[in-house]
């Protein structure tokens, strides 16, 4: 088991994320959901990657992938900033309590959403939200895209030690939504 | 289901003769009795949870893995072992304060007598709101504090019997239970603070206290010092009373961490606020404290350890934090200060009188021995220090705050400081980072070097909201032309860097919100000062008015904000309190735009505090790392039904009008907090022209901090009255867009007769006439 970056996150239990490090098979998930959704969160505003900012990259994905965005915290304006609306403006604790209910309609009232990509946010406050979709959303996957492994996703990168790593696996991944 | 027996007992001790207000349905309740309470207000705010552990590990059955759908070997699923885990918690916190109580009360009672009269002043005739509403009893005395209190610890034992193996199991029904505790929580905080306001003479009936030196710069580290650490000023009145008496008190500084701190200079305004929990181990490392004086809750339990590394004695004064220590407390002073002095012992003495004693004597004979271990880390030597680290970067993955401290010291090796000091300034003070560190880089120490040495200002504590002051702002709390009451209280575990709270509490000041402090937000709310040198104390008029900034005081005064939540209830609408807590609380639901902001919230007495906001009606915002508490109470606005009754016509109305949204909300940043806190002050009873100025400020906050209009405005805009003149044209636009129609304006939304209650509506519509 990847123990996660900040031992605050440490697993107590037994279920915990897959870990991926190829972009391919993090698009082709992507691309098998039906109604994704991208979360982004305000740590978004600040991480560098490179001269990039994460939310950036985020941003970029959301485009390629055709994935519907909530903005949670005061993470709205940059992304409106970076040319594109965000779909809905929930704040964390918010969406999530809606992604736990299957019935509920989604940001774009189609449904509820099937796989949930999160980018930006505290680790211990994205693990404990994580843990909440692990418990009580079993109709949902979750997938992470910050640089730590999050033992309470489905999927989760692992830890990486160099910016390069994460950059090269983000720019891939934009690459590979960009090719279907 | 009440027995006979029960009921005369419960006469016998509120004195149910007395008619000073009618004795309500729910006099001194159980669980039961406010069940049907609680799961009507959890029917809209339902728990959310966000387990922290997967696990159940309390019974030899265990370990039980309860992911998902699994249940334990004793039945229970993951929500019960959450809503278990919180009721636990809470439980732990009310103790903490009601032990507090337990014991200053007592030992006031030793000193004064049982029959000591508690009188506030002439500013305050309902001197416990909360007693009075809770257990029907008018206190008098010291001892009727003392029944008070011995109520509220027969109920902490059925629930936490509850918590037990093969016990409860419901989730609601442990937020039930937990909500109840809270309820007490308050009860017990209340009773501790107003024995400690009469027995101690701490400030009442006013709002101008005196302005104290805050910051670990104000300490006069020439001079003996000693530092007070906890909650119960029961020793560090002592000290003071002991140095005045031996005409020393200019001679010896007497300082604090945490809430004792705030204690202390409501007692003496000589003595200074160090700062919050945050900076107690920063501060020891300094070695300026020559005698560290120990109470209960919130001390570091490896006192004694960080003590000896400076060379600084510890007395531990409580039965509840006894460290192992050998107890002298009947042994004569002079021994004990020898063996202090020469020996560096560390004792306990549960006598507050010869603790005091030996302090002081210990700290003059101490001082100019430690002269040099009261030096400071220079830049320099933080430099030299700094070169250990080999970036294996264990610190910061062991930093619950997630800081960059590898790095930061990384810069510090070569010179530049500024990465250091960012950490600092949001350090939450655990020492984790020295634990991880296999090269030993004394990150606290170094933190000297960065760390501001100038001198703050903090308001001291003032107790009370004074009856004369609800009476000025009641109408306009209610009626919405003041936006709200909004209360900064908790401990100082922040998500970013300690001015957070001096800025948010400043913008609602600015916007004519009342803003009320307590505990360690409190004192970091002194800790930022403007372009004039000012802090928030010296510039904003203490009263509990609009733009007004209130201290109330230590964890404890936080009943008195809570309690100013009621006497709105009871003294501007006439509602009558006496155990009458379905009511009071419906109203304070409904009425009184209230919130609470607990940013940097650690311990489980935090827990216990917002969850008794909750049960009364007020909805608690709280930081990113409350999420480690696991629960929220939160609604869906969309799709939750909003109906309540309409007390004038007695009929059900759907509203569709979600406030508050939330009864307990973590928030990731300070701007979402602040537009949260501004969406939450609104209530179903704002008039017009009340939603009119809370929406100018909803929407201004939301512009500036996040965007653009809230996306979820139409949802509380009733009628085109509540739309406010300066943004009309933006939001009739947007309402059209919306497809927003017409919702129905109340004055008299209520809960009650929407459940199954003892109490009636005719209660509500006869006190609510305002």
């Amino acid at each position: 088991m990847t123990m996660p970056y900040h031992k605050v996150n440490v697993l107590t239990g037994f279920k915990s994320a897959a870990e991926m490090k190829d972009p391919k098979a993090l698009a082709k998930i992507i691309k098998r959901a039906e109604r994704p959704l991208l979360v982004i969160g305000p740590r978004a505003l600040n991480i560098k990657i490179g001269d990039k900012l994460f939310l950036e990259y985020l941003v970029e994905i959301a485009k390629a992938g055709n994935i519907p965005i909530c903005a949670t915290a005061h993470t709205k304006g940059k992304i409106e900033e970076l040319g594109l609306v965000p779909d809905s403006t929930y704040d964390i604790m918010e969406i999530l309590n809606h992604l736990k209910d299957p019935e509920w309609k989604g940001v774009k009232g189609e449904g509820n959403h099937d796989l949930v990509i999160f980018g930006g946010f505290r680790t211990d406050l994205g693990n404990q939200g994580l843990s909440t979709l692990k418990h009580f959303a079993p109709h949902l996957k979750t997938m992470t895209l910050c640089k730590f492994y999050y033992p309470h996703a489905t999927f989760s990168l692992p830890n990486f030690r160099k910016d390069e790593e994460w950059k090269a696996l983000l720019e891939g991944l934009i690459e590979e939504l960009k090719a279907s | 289901m009440e027995g006979t027996r029960r009921l005369e007992e419960i006469k016998k001790i509120i004195r149910a003769e007395e008619d000073w207000e009618p004795v309500g349905p729910t006099p001194m309740p159980h669980v039961p009795d406010l069940r049907n309470w609680d799961r009507r207000l959890l029917k809209t705010y339902k728990p959310f949870y966000a387990p922290f552990c997967d696990l159940c590990c309390l019974c030899t059955y265990g370990k039980c893995d309860l992911t998902g759908t699994n249940r334990g070997a004793c039945g229970i699923d993951i929500a019960g072992q959450q809503g278990r885990i919180v009721a636990l918690a809470c439980c732990i916190g009310m103790a903490c304060h009601t032990g507090h109580a337990a014991h200053i009360i007592e030992y006031l009672i030793e000193k004064l007598g049982e029959d000591y009269p508690i009188d506030l002043g002439p500013g305050v005739n309902v001197e416990c709101p909360h007693i009075r509403l809770v257990l029907g009893m008018k206190p008098r005395t010291l001892g009727d504090l003392k029944k008070a209190v011995e109520y509220a610890a027969s109920e902490l034992v059925h629930v936490l019997s509850s918590i037990h193996t093969g016990q409860e199991g419901d989730p609601v029904d442990y937020e039930s239970k937990a909500l109840h505790i809270g309820m007490l929580d308050h009860v017990g905080m209340e009773a501790a603070d107003v024995a400690q306001i009469v027995g101690f003479k701490f400030p009442t009936s006013k709002a101008d206290t005196p302005i104290v030196d805050l910051g670990w710069g104000a300490v006069d580290k020439e001079k003996p010092v000693i530092l007070v650490v906890g909650h119960n000023p029961a020793a560090s009145t002592e000290i003071i009373d002991y140095l005045r008496e031996q005409g020393l008190e200019d001679k010896v500084e007497v300082c604090g961490i945490c809430c004792t701190a705030l204690e202390t200079t409501r007692y003496s305004s000589k003595a200074k606020i160090v700062g919050p929990l945050s900076r107690q181990l920063f501060f020891i490392r300094t070695g300026i404290a020559d005698v560290i004086v120990a109470d209960e809750q919130c001390i570091r339990t490896d006192l004694t350890i960080e003590a000896e590394k400076v060379g600084s004695v510890v007395i531990a004064s409580s039965d509840k934090a006894c460290r192992g220590l050998e107890e002298v407390s009947d042994r004569p002073s002079d021994e004990i200060v020898k063996e202090m002095v020469e020996q560096r012992k560390h004792f306990l003495i549960l006598d507050h009188r010869k603790a005091a004693e030996v302090a002081v004597k210990v700290a003059l004979e101490l001082s100019p021995r430690r002269k040099d271990r009261k030096t400071l880390m220079t830049k320099e030597q933080a430099q030299e220090a700094a070169k250990a680290c080999k970036v294996c970067r264990n610190c910061e993955q062991a930093c619950p705050n997630l800081l960059p401290l590898a790095s930061a010291v990384q810069k510090a090796a070569q010179g530049d400081f500024e990465e250091l000091k960012w950490c600092f300034e949001r350090c939450i003070g655990c020492g984790k980072c020295e634990e991880a560190c296999n090269h030993g880089v004394p990150f606290q120490k170094m933190f000297q070097s960065v760390a501001s040495w100038e001198t703050w200002k903090c308001r001291a504590g003032r107790g009370p909201i004074m009856d004369t002051e609800i009476r000025k702002v009641g109408a306009p709390i209610v009626l919405g032309t003041i936006p709200g009451v909004v209360a900064f209280v908790g401990c100082s575990n922040f998500p970013e860097e300690i001015e957070e709270i001096a800025e948010m509490a400043e913008e609602f000041a600015k916007r004519k919100y009342i803003v009320v402090l307590s505990g360690c937000s409190a004192m970091v709310a002194g800790m930022k000062k403007d372009k004039d040198g000012l802090t928030i104390y010296e510039k904003y008029p203490p009263d509990f008015d609009a733009g007004g900034v209130v201290n109330v005081g230590s964890c404890v005064a936080n009943s008195h904000i809570t309690g100013a939540a009621i006497k709105i209830a009871n003294i501007f609408a006439n509602l009558p309190l006496r155990a009458n807590y379905e009511v009071i609380a419906d109203y304070v639901l409904n009425r009184v735009g209230a919130v609470g902001v607990a940013w940097g919230a650690m311990s489980q007495k935090a827990a216990s505090i917002a969850t008794g906001c909750n049960r009364l009606g007020i909805p608690v915002v709280l930081g990113p790392h409350s999420s480690k508490y696991r629960r929220q109470y939160l609604s869906r606005k969309e799709e939750d039904d909003w109906t309540v009754m309409d007390g004038r016509t007695q009929q059900l109305v759907n509203t569709q009008e979600p406030t508050p949204e939330h009864l307990c909300i973590v928030v990731e940043s300070k701007e979402r907090a602040m537009v949260t806190i501004a969406k939450l002050c609104m209530r179903k009873n704002d008039t017009p022209q009340g939603r009119q100025i809370k929406l100018t400020h909803y929407i201004d906050l939301h512009k500036k901090l996040i965007g653009g209009l809230p996306p979820d405005l139409h949802h509380f805009i009733r009628t085109e009255r509540d739309i406010p003149m300066f943004f009309k044209r933006e939001v009739m636009e947007f309402l059209k867009e919306k497809g927003w129609e017409k919702k129905p304006v109340l004055s008299l939304p209520t809960l009650i007769g929407t459940y199954k209650s003892k109490a009636k509506i005719e209660d509500v519509v006869g006190g609510a006439k305002k």
